[in-house]
């Protein structure tokens, strides 16, 4: 089990082979490489997961606008793409990019519902993109799949990786969140 | 004055149904058959018969068409010997009618309230599915002489698009509105009972139009006209059939604005688009009233009324886009141990 606080998000990884936040000190590229937030490794493939976390109770004004408007000009969904396939350098260049990797994106914003995430994923299956070229001259795709989600969403598809908001989690007696 | 309540015993597929209504914007949603196009036709009839003085059951029949104009037929089938009822109640005025499963001539039916009910007469439009304006010349004067299968919907709804346009300049109130339809891209004129919307490609009939567009012109005509005027009640059955979701917003704007004047409005939808619309364009003080039907485990309809979007509950559509997530991600997943 490998836990991770991102600020107000807690995300907990059960039976997986590996779990690495990737975009910290230790990725040492920061000025020319963009990283997504883990990257998972199970038997058969490997999950890169980003968090973008606009309900943030500890976010300023000017954080919160700044993410509409990424969010509105299309910024986001571009960020979610350089995030991914400079990660899938970063680790290709590792000898790390030897299975088939799924790109999960996290948007926590309650507002978000079904159908505004499913225009969320069809938009970065396109950008990533998730298909090849039409000649068919690709023989593996860069990414085996994507999904965007919100909190609940994610906790209801992947209950070993619960996520809980620490300032709304409240605490069992005798234990910790 | 706008209705308040309707209650429905043993009629068509309702078993019982009390419903407070909202005197803004009522929004029906719920699976096919659980009686939206009933509950406004119902409130339909009653608002008409104000105007009209025509008897509350015969309306009925008008505006359901049973089989032989059976009155009876609209009563919920038990196999046995039954009476329906029908209440709509505006402030502390009620119009009931009640018949047996047996009666055949609306006439025999017990309507109580009447008299009171058409002292004070209510303006109403009905706009149904079926778009009717480009089927206009003729209609009328064939559904008034010869026993044609149309609802009274049909017939009607062109009664409401044929009044002449009011006199006088254009208040600010209707100026507003009409600048909304600017999607109609231009004005729809009448010539020999025939519709024509006027632009810059010329003087186009209503049957070379989108059918789309022809919708939002005969909504041009009903403010124009006056129909749609404070104190007036609009029925309008899914109005996003043949329109394009771009226009969904117009649309929404336009019935906010006309439930801020004092239209009272009730719209049954299928559609996210039409709801999430809404949802963004009201402001606080609007008053929107969303009404789920659904049936419940014992096959029974039954409605939850709610203010907020998010509160709808049960929503059959949030749960098709729940269900395409859930199958989108599965797919997404699939494989992955």
């Amino acid at each position: 089990m490998t836990s991770f606080v991102e600020r107000d998000l807690q995300i907990t990884f059960n039976n997986v082979k590996s779990a690495q936040k990737i975009d910290g000190p230790s990725h040492m590229l920061g000025h020319c490489m963009k990283a997504v937030d883990f990257v998972v490794e199970l038997p058969n493939c490997y999950l890169y997961v980003e968090f973008k976390d606009p309900q943030d109770p500890e976010s300023t004004d000017e954080r919160r606008q700044e993410f509409v408007s990424r969010f509105l000009s299309g910024q986001l969904d571009r960020d979610f793409v350089y995030k991914y396939r400079d990660s899938f350098l970063y680790e290709w260049a590792s000898g790390k990019a030897d299975k088939p990797i799924r790109y999960f994106v996290l948007i926590a914003l309650d507002s978000l519902d079904s159908a505004a995430l499913l225009r969320r994923t069809d938009a970065l299956k396109r950008q990533l993109p998730l298909d090849g070229p039409k000649s068919n001259s690709w023989t593996r795709p860069i990414v085996e799949g994507c999904e965007v989600f919100n909190i609940d969403k994610w906790n209801s598809h992947f209950s070993d990786y619960p996520i809980i908001r620490l300032s709304s989690h409240t605490t069992p007696a005798g234990g910790t969140p | 004055m706008a209705l308040t309540r309707v209650k429905l015993e043993r009629f068509t597929a309702f078993d019982s149904l009390d419903l407070e209504l909202s005197p803004g914007i009522n929004v029906f949603i719920g699976a096919n058959g659980t009686g939206k196009t009933h509950l406004m036709k119902v409130c339909y009839a009653a608002c008409d018969v104000s105007k009209t003085g025509a008897s509350f059951s015969e309306k009925l029949v008008e505006v359901f068409l049973p089989s032989n104009r059976r009155l009876g037929r609209l009563v919920k089938r038990r196999g046995k010997s039954v009476r329906g009822a029908v209440e709509i109640s505006r402030k502390d005025q009620s119009l009931r009618t009640s018949f047996s499963n047996h009666t055949k001539l609306a006439r025999s039916a017990q309507v109580t309230g009447a008299a009171k009910w058409a002292a004070s007469s209510i303006e109403s439009v009905y706009i149904p599915v079926k778009e009717m304006l480009s089927n206009a010349p003729g209609f009328r004067s064939l559904y008034s002489q010869r026993e044609i299968h149309f609802e009274a919907v049909y017939a009607d709804i062109l009664q409401r698009a044929y009044k002449p346009l009011l006199r006088g300049p254009v208040d600010q109130t209707r100026k507003r509105l009409l600048d909304m339809q600017k999607a109609v891209e231009g004005k729809v004129s009448l010539q020999n009972e025939e519709f024509f919307l006027r632009n810059r490609q010329g003087n186009l009939e209503f049957t070379l139009l989108a059918e789309g567009m022809r919708k939002l012109g005969l909504l041009w005509l009903l403010i124009q006209n006056g129909t749609l005027s404070g104190g007036s009640v609009m029925f309008w059955d899914e109005p996003e059939t043949n329109l394009n979701p771009k226009l969904f917003g117009t649309v929404m704007e336009t019935l906010l604005e006309l439930q801020r004047i004092g239209v009272q409005i009730f719209f049954a939808t299928h559609d996210y688009v039409i709801l999430k619309e809404l949802d963004l364009r009201r402001k606080p003080a609007d008053e929107v009233a969303f009404h789920s039907l659904y049936r419940s485990t014992d096959g029974k309809i039954e409605c939850d009324t709610v203010d907020n979007y998010l509160d709808i509950h049960p929503n059959a559509i949030a749960d098709a886009f729940d269900s395409l997530y859930d199958r989108e991600v599965k797919r997404s997943i699939q494989g992955m141990r």
